[in-house]
C-alpha cells in the first residue's frame, strides 16, 4: 500500500478529488440555503456527504422543488 | 430578437441561480477523466490491493490517445446523455406542469421564442460543459498516453457536439409533447435506446445513423483523417435536429396548454 | 362598438361542455364580474379570453381587429393560483413580464418600480418571490398582469383565496383599477361583485343565465315584500290586506304577515292608511328590498 502511494503522481490525481470536493462543497452551499426539499432536510445531506459524486449530482437533479 | 433575449436571459439566470452552470461542467470533467485516469493507474492498483500472487508481473499494453477519447465520449453517450436528458426534461413540461406558464403565455410571447430560447441556453450549457471536460481529458491524454494534437480536439468538439445537439433537442422535443418531467426524460432515452439497437441491428443500412458519430470520431483520432461518413453522419445528426426543434414549436402551437 | 366580442363560444371536453354558446360584449372602461357557483365555466371562459385556451368553437373580436389576430398585448390576466418563478425577486419578475410585453428594459424598470409601490410590495421587491405569503404574491399577480397597460384586465377569483383584510385591500386596488381599464373578474362571493362591478355576467352550467348592470338586475329580479308584525289575530289582517288592490299575495311565517305587491310604494300608502285608520296593534312594519343573493338564488335556481 505505501509504495502504491508513492508511485502515484498526486500533481496527476489532485485535480481529479479537486473537482470531486468542489461538487461536495457547492451541492453543500445549495443544500444550506435551500428551504424546500422532495423529502427531509437532513436525508438530502447523508446523500451529498456519503454518496462519492452521484451524491451531489442526484441532490441536484432531484432534492429541491421548483416552485 | 429582444423578446428572445429576454427568455435566453431568463434561462441562463436561472441555471445560473440553481447552478446547473456550476455542477454540470464539474461532473462532465469528472466523466471525461475518470476512465482514463483509472486506466493509467490500473497496474498501481490491482498491485495495491494485492489480488495477484507475489512475483506476478502485471502488462497491460498502454491504451493509444484515440482509445482514450472513446473512454471519455463513451461516458458522455451514457451517463452524459442520462444527465442532459435530466437536467432539460422540467423545462418547458415544468414550467407548463407547475403553472407558470400560464403567466408567461399570456403575454404576447412567440411561442417559437419561447421553445427556442430555452434550447438554445440548454443547447449551450451542455456545450461549454462538454468543452470544459474534454479540454480536461485531452490534457491527460496529452500527459498521460500521447500527442493529440488541439485540432483533433476542436474536430472532435464539434463532432460530438452534433450528437449533444440531437440530443438536447430530442429532449425540448419530447418537453412540448408530454406535461410530466418524467415521461419527458423516459422517452427521451427510450428513443436513444432504441435508436441505438436498430443501429447495431442494420448497422449496414443505416450507416449515417446518428448513433455512429462516437466510432467515426475514433476511427477519425486513429487514423487522423475525416472520413466522409463522419461528415455525412454529422449533417444528418444536425438535419434531425433541427427538424425536431421545428416540430417541437409546430406541436406546442397547437397543443392544449392547460386543461 | 364594444371592446372586446365573444361570439358563440363553446368548449367542450369529451366528457362535458365547459362553456356552451356564449355571446357578449363587453364595453370600456366598465367592471364586469363573472359570478357563478363552482364549476360554472367562470375560469374556462376567462382562459379562453386571454387566449391561452382555444375555444372547440366560436370567435373572439376585439375592438376592430380581424378574428383570430393576436391581442395578448392589450390584455392582463391573473390565474385563480397563480404561480411564479420562485427564484425571482418580485421586482425581477415585474422587469421580466414587461420586457416580454414588449416595454424596453428603462420602461420596464419604471413600471415595475412604480407598480410595486402601488400594489404595496414596495418593502419586499429584492426579496425571491419564494418567501411571498399568498397576499403579497396576489398583489404581485395584480401588478404583473397590468405592467403593459392592458385595455382590459381579468382577474379569476382574485380575492377568494385571501383573508379578510388581504380581501379588502385588492377590492380597493380593484376599485382604482377600474378608472383606467376594463376589468373582468370571476368569483363566487356575491358581496364582492356586488361592491366593485358595474355590470354582472350570471353564469350557470356554461351559460350565461343573466346579465346586464346592477340596477339593471335589481329592478328586474326586486320581489320585494312588505313585513307586518301584529301582537294578534294576524289571519284577520291578513284577509283586511288582501283586500287593498294593489297587493298581490301574502302568507304568515313566525308571527310575521309579509305581503307582496306589484307596486310596493303604493302598497306601503295604502296599507300604512289603513293602519292609522282603523288602529291596527301594529308591531312593527318593514320594507323588505330583494339582496343580491336572493336574486342570484332566484336566477341560478330557475
Amino acid at each position: 500500500m505505501q509504495e502504491f502511494l508513492e508511485n502515484i503522481n498526486w500533481g496527476i490525481i489532485a485535480p481529479l478529488f479537486f473537482i470531486q470536493g468542489l461538487l461536495l462543497i457547492f451541492a453543500i452551499l445549495d443544500w444550506a440555503k435551500a428551504d424546500n426539499f422532495r423529502g427531509p432536510k437532513w436525508m438530502w445531506f447523508c446523500i451529498i456527504v456519503f454518496i462519492n459524486i452521484v451524491g451531489p449530482v442526484v441532490y441536484f437533479l432531484f432534492g429541491r422543488r421548483r416552485n | 430578437m429582444m423578446q428572445w433575449m429576454t427568455l435566453f436571459n431568463k434561462e441562463m439566470t436561472e441555471n445560473w441561480r440553481n447552478k446547473k452552470w456550476i455542477w454540470v461542467p464539474l461532473v462532465f470533467i469528472l466523466l471525461a477523466i475518470t476512465d482514463p485516469l483509472s486506466t493509467y493507474y490500473m497496474p498501481q492498483i490491482i498491485d495495491a490491493v494485492g489480488g495477484l500472487p507475489e512475483g506476478t508481473i502485471i502488462e497491460m499494453p498502454e491504451p493509444a490517445p484515440a482509445e482514450v477519447v472513446a473512454m471519455s465520449l463513451g461516458q458522455f453517450s451514457s451517463f452524459g446523455v442520462l444527465i442532459i436528458v435530466l437536467t432539460s426534461m422540467g423545462t418547458i413540461a415544468g414550467e407548463i406542469k407547475n403553472g407558470v406558464a400560464e403567466l408567461i403565455l399570456v403575454k404576447p410571447v412567440a411561442y417559437k421564442n419561447y421553445i427556442s430560447a430555452k434550447w438554445a441556453a440548454h443547447l449551450l450549457l451542455i456545450l461549454v460543459a462538454f468543452a470544459v471536460g474534454m479540454f480536461a481529458s485531452w490534457y491527460y491524454i496529452n500527459l498521460l498516453f500521447g500527442d493529440l494534437s488541439f485540432t483533433s480536439f476542436l474536430f472532435i468538439l464539434l463532432f460530438y457536439g452534433t450528437w449533444l445537439l440531437f440530443v438536447v433537442t430530442l429532449s425540448i422535443f419530447y418537453n412540448t409533447f408530454f406535461k410530466t418531467p418524467g415521461l419527458v426524460a423516459f422517452f427521451s432515452i427510450l428513443t436513444i435506446v432504441v435508436m441505438s439497437i436498430v443501429t447495431q441491428i442494420f448497422g449496414t443500412y443505416l450507416e449515417w445513423s446518428p448513433n455512429n458519430l462516437s466510432n467515426y470520431i475514433f476511427e477519425m483520432v486513429r487514423a487522423d483523417d475525416i472520413s466522409s461518413q463522419l461528415v455525412g453522419t454529422s449533417i444528418v445528426t444536425v438535419a434531425i435536429s433541427i427538424v425536431l426543434l421545428i416540430l417541437s414549436i409546430y406541436i406546442f402551437k397547437t397543443k392544449e396548454l392547460i386543461q | 362598438m364594444g371592446l372586446l366580442t365573444a361570439h358563440h363560444l363553446t368548449k367542450s371536453y369529451k366528457e362535458k361542455t365547459a362553456v356552451n354558446n356564449i355571446s357578449f360584449t363587453f364595453q370600456k372602461n366598465k367592471c364586469i364580474a363573472l359570478i357563478g357557483p363552482n364549476g360554472a365555466g367562470k375560469t374556462t371562459i376567462l382562459r379562453i379570453l386571454a387566449g391561452i385556451l382555444d375555444p372547440t368553437s366560436g370567435a373572439i373580436t376585439f375592438q376592430n381587429m380581424e378574428v383570430g389576430s393576436d391581442f395578448r398585448s392589450k390584455i392582463g390576466y391573473l390565474p385563480q393560483y397563480p404561480v411564479f418563478h420562485s427564484w425571482m425577486t418580485g421586482l425581477e419578475f415585474l422587469i421580466y413580464s414587461g420586457r416580454l410585453s414588449n416595454l424596453s428594459k428603462v420602461e420596464s424598470r419604471n413600471r415595475a418600480e412604480s407598480l410595486l409601490l402601488k400594489v404595496g410590495i414596495e418593502d419586499a421587491k429584492n426579496t425571491l418571490i419564494g418567501k411571498y405569503s399568498g397576499g403579497m404574491k396576489q398583489r404581485l399577480g395584480i401588478a404583473q398582469a397590468i405592467i403593459h397597460k392592458p385595455e382590459i384586465l381579468m382577474l379569476d377569483e382574485p380575492v377568494s383565496s385571501l383573508d379578510p383584510i388581504g380581501r379588502r385591500e385588492v377590492l380597493t386596488l380593484m376599485g382604482e383599477l377600474k378608472e383606467e381599464m376594463t376589468i373582468l373578474f370571476s368569483t363566487h362571493i356575491l358581496t364582492d361583485a356586488d361592491e366593485v362591478s358595474d355590470e354582472l355576467l350570471l353564469l350557470r352550467d356554461g351559460e350565461i343565465v343573466e346579465s346586464g348592470s346592477m340596477i339593471e338586475l335589481r329592478e328586474k329580479y326586486q320581489t320585494s315584500s312588505i313585513k307586518l308584525e301584529f301582537q294578534t289575530d294576524l289571519h284577520l289582517y291578513q284577509k283586511k290586506v288582501e283586500k287593498i288592490a294593489s297587493t298581490t299575495g301574502s302568507y304568515i311565517e313566525r308571527n310575521a304577515l309579509y305581503v307582496s305587491a306589484t307596486d310596493i310604494q303604493l302598497a306601503r300608502r295604502e296599507i300604512l292608511a289603513l293602519v292609522s285608520k282603523e288602529n291596527w296593534p301594529l308591531l312593527s312594519f318593514t320594507l323588505n328590498r330583494a339582496t343580491l343573493e336572493d336574486m342570484f338564488m332566484k336566477v341560478v335556481n330557475q
